[in-house]
């Protein structure tokens, strides 16, 4: 089976005034479809930057990636956001909706940049936001919902296109144990639907429901690939 | 964009508010003052402006003589030691031999600043005899106009009203009044000043966007600072003080920009109509009134995008 | 979601924000309208004035038009003229300066005028009396006068008023008599300036009381072509008929106005356009760069989505488009309101005819007006799609998480 995303040898330096940093150092690993890979480790460690490569949302140094078997380096910038559209989907520490649109709007967002049947895009919409829970707050904008309400709206929107990677950066880290603990069951449900998911954490319950444990530290795996 | 920036913007649009008072269009009135040079005194050459030729005047006691302005000599093709034919009609009748006997700069005029200079001195005995109507005996001892120079200088209006008296018919009038509102600078300045107005007021509203969107950028700090106990008044004279800040290095930098554009307009008017009149000028009053405007106006924006974001309840301002 | 509405929920989600942006931009466009109708107003109402008139050539007796040298003989050159295939109608204009003398009051300085018999409803226009005519009889013995209408205010005088008038010879001490005129009719001239009065009498009048009746001196004659010729053609046709006049048509006479007077209007029009476009752009480039600094987490996130480049920056185009159309649109009427009152300023200058304005409204302005302010907004919003398209997503993301 293809993996969804390979990462060999994966380097990321960045060049800051006082110095060159290196965030990565000759990371390699593999994620196949439908797995639930849980990525933890101290700040600074460099996971954020590992999950930015693997989301084609920024380029190593050094190394080769590649996605559903296409070389990364090789691709174009629209070819690279057109991955990013419809394989992949983010979800930020930050939730980063759209402050102007309700849920629905921010939902049905990535599916019309895509194009397509405007009916099917609110069947997709609706049930999409009633998978979440929100089926009740469709008309809310990002100022009324709560933290963990505005995670479960960013989560829809990442699923608006079916990707096949799901990618989390610190999903929880704005939200108390309970509501983090929803989230986390949301991603269960994400996972057990075929959807294959890496998510980065300092939540130990949130890494616990992974079936693949990952720690980094400074800048390298420590814990085997696979 | 870095914190440079975004204390750049702020200050750029105080300085257009303080550049677009200060250019204010025309005021040739002090360059006709300015450029005043020593008149003409008993038919003599006006030696300020007397450009010599190269070449020495070999002595001609043949023609008479005259002067001719740069524009007219260089319309015309002529050089100084030429002979021309002057006429007072066009068909050449009424005319006479002159010699070239210099050039000179006509004195700027600012009502006439868009015509070609295109001008003769002659001495007077020599204009009259060209242009007398021959019918009419009075016509040899008639000029269009007397300049007069006072000793005192303050007895011009009633030195003007006495001739007005003894002489009916003629118009005396001091040079040094100032004109009417309908005096065509008066009219200009006031033309100048709406536009003034009408920019300082467009910038404004550009203005208060900008301090709005800067204040909502601080929105959670302020929240913070209040959450913190700080009190409304002391964040606003914070802000008071970042305000006058920038506000007066925006205003300066504006003045500044409004010399630079003084020297532009100046040096672009006065080639395309070749003059040497000034018709853009930053004085010190000008400036100061451009800083005192300016200042106040951006502090006063800086208070008012705040002050409503003061208002506001400290959860409102910390919430996402 | 299209760019244009999704720039549209941008602009309206910070409403104070838009409505401030949206007034600087429809104020300053008004000064650029402005602007824009000044380098063309006064000739475009300087050309219909002339043109109301229904002539279209003028005969001066010298090449130093607008300078007046009357025309000495002007009855045979009028005639000559007349008895061109090309013309229609001619009209002889003889003018003076007189003064009006009423008992209790202070002279007033009025033009004199004397016109063609017929040629009076062309270059005034009665609104009250009646007017000059060869059956026009005065219920005293006095010469008939039509005044204008301000003439009439100043000095309280209507139809059957009578009032005595003196010529001006400039330079002299005059010892003509005054004459005595009865008012006839009231008129609004149209070539006379808002603080300028006129009377205009028969030609025995004006002569009687110039003291000249041998002299048939005009300082104009007016000429109207037929419909089918060009005036150009007329022109050269006197020209060549009486080479002792010249003859110039309207289209000469502006050309020659727009040499001397009006330019400067003009090139105040292209610097202070220039500059109004300038500001413009600096406000508009700013506000925009401003507001794209605030979502530069926003626009990343947009971009990890797989958001194009082309669309952000649609999305941003769209915002300046915004912003600047409907303060395009809405400067136009303020533009024009700002018209009417620059325009009253300059007319306040002296000898400036009622009917001439500085500020004239040509469809063709207006659309050059908005053409130039969204070449001003697309080139504005350049940076601002430059800073988000141009981004680094990942390191903006990890600056927006810490920040």
């Amino acid at each position: 089976m293809t993996p969804i995303v390979e990462g060999r040898g994966l380097t990321r330096t960045f060049s800051m005034s006082s110095g060159p940093v290196t965030a990565l150092r000759d990371v390699s690993m593999l994620i196949s479809p439908g797995e639930y890979v849980a990525i933890t480790g101290p700040s600074g460690c460099g996971k954020s930057t590992l999950l930015h490569l693997l989301g084609c949302v920024d380029a190593p140094t050094s190394g080769s990636l590649y996605f559903e078997g296409r070389d990364a380096a090789a691709l174009s910038e629209s070819e690279r956001s057109r991955i990013r559209l419809t394989r992949i989907g983010f979800v930020f520490q930050r939730f980063f909706l759209l402050p102007m649109l309700d849920a629905w709007e921010n939902v049905e967002l990535p599916q019309a940049e895509i194009g397509g049947d405007a009916v099917k895009r609110r069947s997709r919409t609706r049930e999409l936001l009633d998978y979440v829970g929100l089926g009740d707050r469709v008309h809310h904008r990002p100022s009324q919902l709560s933290g963990g309400e505005m995670q479960r709206v960013a989560i829809a929107r990442a699923l608006a296109n079916r990707p096949a990677l799901l990618l989390a950066d610190e999903p929880t880290g704005e939200l108390d144990e309970d509501t983090g603990a929803q989230i986390a069951d949301l991603f269960d449900r994400v996972h057990a639907d075929g959807t294959a998911i890496v998510v980065v954490t300092h939540n130990p319950l949130l890494a616990a429901r992974a079936t693949r444990h990952l720690t980094m530290a400074r800048g390298t795996l420590q814990a085997s690939p696979r | 964009m870095g914190r440079a920036a975004r204390i750049f913007l702020p200050v750029a649009a105080s300085c257009l508010i303080a550049a677009v008072i200060t250019v204010r269009l025309p005021l040739p009135r002090v360059a006709l003052q300015r450029a005043s040079p020593e008149r003409s005194d008993g038919g003599k050459p006006d030696t300020t402006y007397l450009k010599p030729d190269a070449a020495p005047l070999k002595p001609d006691t043949t023609h008479k003589t005259v002067l001719l302005s740069r524009q007219l000599m260089a319309e015309a093709g002529v050089n100084v030691g030429d002979v021309v034919t002057l006429a007072a009609d066009a068909n050449g009748t009424r005319g006479g031999t002159f010699l070239v006997a210099g050039m000179y700069e006509p004195v700027p005029d600012p009502r006439k600043f868009s015509a070609k200079r295109l001008e003769a001195r002659l001495h007077l005995p020599d204009l009259i005899a060209l242009t007398e109507d021959t019918n009419d005996p009075g016509s040899s001892d008639q000029v269009s106009a007397l300049n007069l120079s006072l000793a005192n200088k303050q007895d011009a209006d009633a030195v003007a009203s006495a001739l007005a008296r003894r002489v009916p018919g003629m118009t005396a009038a001091s040079t040094s009044r100032p004109g009417g509102l309908d005096d065509p600078f008066a009219v200009l300045e006031r033309f100048h000043e709406a536009i003034a107005i009408v920019t300082v007021t467009g910038s404004t509203a550009f203005l208060l966007a900008l301090m709005v969107m800067r204040a909502e950028e601080r929105r959670e700090i302020i929240g913070i600072l209040r959450l913190m106990g700080i009190r409304s008044r002391s964040i606003l004279v914070e802000v008071l003080l970042e305000g006058l800040l920038i506000a007066v290095a925006g205003a300066i930098f504006g003045v500044l920009l409004a010399v630079a554009a003084q020297s532009l307009v100046n040096r672009f008017f006065q080639w395309r109509y070749d003059t040497t009149l000034v018709f853009v000028r930053v004085t010190t009053s000008i400036a100061w009134k451009a800083v005192a405007f300016a200042v106040p106006l951006g502090v006063v924006a800086g208070l008012a995008a705040s002050w409503t974001l003061l208002r506001r309840s400290v959860v409102s301002l910390v919430r996402r | 979601m299209t760019s244009r509405a999704l720039a549209w929920r941008t602009v309206t989600a910070e409403r104070s924000r838009a409505v401030l942006a949206v007034a600087g931009v429809a104020v300053i466009g008004a000064l650029l309208f402005d602007m824009l109708l000044l380098s063309r107003g006064l000739l475009v109402s300087f050309r219909q004035m002339l043109d109301t008139a229904g002539y279209d050539v003028r005969v001066v007796a010298s090449e130093a038009f607008p300078i007046r040298s009357p025309i000495p003989e002007a009855s045979p050159v009028a005639a000559d003229v007349a008895r061109l295939p090309e013309v229609r109608d001619v009209t002889i204009v003889r003018t003076d300066r007189a003064l009006v003398l009423i008992q209790g009051r202070g002279p007033t300085e009025v033009e004199l005028l004397n016109l063609t018999v017929g040629a009076e409803r062309r270059v005034w226009r009665l609104t009250a009396g009646q007017d000059l005519g060869p059956r026009v009889r005065t219920k005293t013995s006095s010469s008939p006068a039509v005044i204008s209408r301000g003439l009439a205010e100043s000095l309280t005088l209507a139809p059957g008023s009578t009032f005595r008038l003196r010529v001006i010879v400039s330079g002299v001490a005059s010892a003509l008599p005054p004459a005595t005129f009865e008012v006839i009719g009231i008129a609004d001239f149209h070539f006379a300036a808002a603080n300028e009065h006129a009377v205009a009498t028969t030609f025995d009048a004006f002569q009687g009381v110039r003291g000249s009746t041998a002299s048939d001196a005009a300082d104009v004659i007016l000429v109207a072509s037929r419909p089918e010729v060009e005036s150009a053609s007329t022109v050269a046709a006197i020209e060549r008929q009486r080479p002792d006049v010249r003859a110039y048509s309207n289209d000469e006479v502006v050309a020659r106005f727009d040499e001397n007077g009006f330019a400067y209007f003009r090139q105040i029009s292209f610097v202070l356009s220039s500059i109004t476009l300038g500001f413009a752009f600096l406000l508009v480039g700013t506000l925009l760069t401003v507001s794209v600094n605030q979502r530069l987490g926003q626009v990343a996130a947009l971009r990890a989505l797989g958001f194009p480049r082309r669309r952000i920056a649609a999305m941003l185009a769209w915002e300046s488009a915004w912003l600047v159309g409907v303060g395009g649109l809405l400067s136009l009427p303020v533009g024009w309101a700002l018209a009417l009152q620059l325009d009253r300023i300059l007319r306040q200058m002296p000898n400036i005819s009622d009917e001439l304005h500085f500020f004239v409204f040509e469809p063709r302005i207006a659309v050059w007006h908005l053409g130039l302010l969204a070449a001003t907004g697309v080139a504005a919003a350049v940076y601002p799609v430059w800073i988000a398209t141009r981004l680094p997503i990942a390191a903006t993301l990890r600056l927006e998480t810490v920040s």
